[in-house]
């Protein structure tokens, strides 16, 4: 069984460490995207990016001053025994995201949506948000993704049922006009992780479109040629735009394109994207059943991607 | 595009040589703003308790800021979206007399017309990169903490050449990101046509 002490300090490490260093994936896609920029303002301003980026590692402090929506995913294993459960496991979350704000490695930015009260320690109704994957064996695997408020508010979330008589094309329109509506005047932070959700009800749309933006390795492929296609035309289509860092011009508005999909109606197809900003925040951490706690490079929420 | 490094508080002189596609960087006394502060000034009818004639430019920014040592110490630092405060835009660029608005995602046209009417100008960042910049500001005061909290409260800042940040309205009224505009969109319809996608393509409209 694992103690309750051994996963809520692995729970606030997980959060520290995903508001304050970057992702080795998204340093990669970084590197690759300065080494490709042809704007020298866009150039410099990439370089300057991932350069404060660097310097938050050493120095503890948040990557970007919005530390975003405090949302957590589970992978757990079938076998995985937490001491005082799983209700511990969401109470042991809130704690550490409480401290992590305290600390100053949070921003205190959560507040009640209608009376504006803020309770200065990013909890409250339903936040944090809290998703489970179960699957075979007896560990657990967590993930913190910190969304923000400007890939989240301004347009980089969206959905819109596309008809089957408008098929793959429709989709792609959907996708390529919603972003270059989000990303004006750099409003979601781009270069942009952007999520694709094809498929499923309007909100299982929306999730696979989060996760994909949140989750997914940057870099990665769809196992299924029919989306890695996609992908790909899309990842081509956006970055010819022009839109570049923060919207102001530049050869990069996209770090990756991921698609993830579920079967749907055959009234229509669910499409739903999720931007996320370039910081891209979020760590992982696996426990094993014997308390083991290692640190994770990607959050494995796709297994393979 | 021209490239200065600004002294606040600003004057008339130093904003309207500013054009679209310029770059600054900005020294001297500021003060940050969020729009819960123009919410409590303008539709709460409440006092704004400082004076803006020295301190007129605005940085609409929800900073970091912890107490160490019983001084403040700035954690973090990024401007923020400014179309949030267009409903106030106009009003506090004409009842505050100020000659930059430094935020993301530049703003409407009813501040762009008050901006050109006033001389004011709205500035973007190029990168996201507190950390080039939190070493370079002085906290020097706060306003406003218990009313609005700490994120959202007016915070006087200190600035030794914060920048680069790029000039998106002009005293002109003229908007960088408008223009643009037109070159992403024409580069869309040829992405789009590359995909398969021609410009009769119309959603079948289901709802």
């Amino acid at each position: 069984m694992i103690k309750t002490e051994v996963y809520e300090q692995a729970l606030f490490e997980t959060i520290k460490r995903g508001a304050t260093g970057i992702s080795p994936d998204v340093k990669d896609a970084f590197i690759r995207a300065i080494e490709k920029e042809s704007h020298a303002d866009a150039k410099k301003g990439l370089q300057a990016t991932l350069k404060s980026m660097e310097m938050s590692k050493t120095r503890e402090n948040p990557l970007c001053v919005d530390t975003g929506w405090p949302i957590f995913y589970f992978k757990v294993g079938n076998n995985c025994e937490l001491e005082g459960g799983f209700v511990e496991l969401e109470n042991a979350a809130r704690r550490a995201v409480a401290r992590a704000t305290e600390l100053g490695y949070l921003r205190a930015t959560m507040k009640h949506p209608l009376t504006g009260y803020d309770p200065g320690n990013n909890i409250g109704m339903n936040i944090p948000d809290f998703t489970y994957q179960f699957v075979d064996g007896d560990a657990i695997e967590m993930s913190y993704a910190a969304k923000g408020g400007g890939s989240e508010c301004f347009g980089g979330t969206r959905h819109r049922i596309v008809a089957f008589a408008d098929g793959i094309k429709g989709i792609e329109k959907f996708v390529i006009d919603s972003f270059v509506q989000s990303a004006r005047a750099g409003a979601v932070c781009p270069p942009s992780v952007l999520g694709i959700g094809i498929g499923g009800t309007a909100n299982v749309a929306a999730n696979l479109a989060k996760e994909a933006a949140c989750l997914r390795t940057v870099g990665s492929k769809h196992p299924d040629p029919m989306f890695a296609k996609i992908e790909e035309d899309l990842y081509e289509a956006i970055n010819s735009l022009g839109i570049g860092i923060l919207g102001a011009g530049g050869d990069t508005s996209v770090l990756a394109v991921n698609v993830e999909y579920a079967y749907t109606h055959i009234a229509g197809i669910a499409c739903a994207t999720s931007t996320n900003c370039m910081v891209a925040r979020r760590a992982s951490t696996r426990i094993d059943a014997s308390g083991a706690v290692t640190k994770m490079t990607s959050p494995n929420w796709f297994g393979d991607r | 595009m021209a490239e200065y490094h600004l002294q606040g508080p600003l004057t008339d002189e130093d904003v309207v040589k500013l054009k679209i596609g310029d770059t600054v960087y900005i020294s001297g006394e500021c003060f940050t703003c969020r729009s819960r502060l123009q919410k409590y000034i303008f539709d709460e009818n409440n006092v704004l308790p400082f004076d803006t004639k020295d301190r007129n430019i605005l940085i609409h920014n929800g900073p970091i800021v912890i107490k160490e040592n019983g001084k403040w110490k700035l954690v973090s630092f990024m401007p923020t979206s400014s179309i949030r405060f267009e409903k106030w835009g106009a009003k506090s660029v004409s009842e505050w007399n100020l000659k930059m608005i430094v935020g993301k995602t530049t703003m409407g046209a009813e501040t762009a017309k008050m901006m050109k009417e006033k001389k004011c100008v709205h500035v973007s960042p190029r990168s996201v990169s507190p950390n080039l910049w939190i070493d370079s500001i002085e906290v020097e005061d706060v306003y406003l903490y218990d009313e609005l909290g700490r994120i959202e409260a007016a915070w006087f800042f200190k600035l030794s050449d914060i920048g680069p940040f790029i000039v998106d309205i002009d005293c002109e009224g003229n908007n960088y990101f408008d223009q643009l505009d037109g070159k992403i969109e024409e580069r869309k319809q040829a992405a789009l046509k590359e995909l398969g996608i021609d410009e009769s393509f119309e959603f079948t409209k289901l709802y």
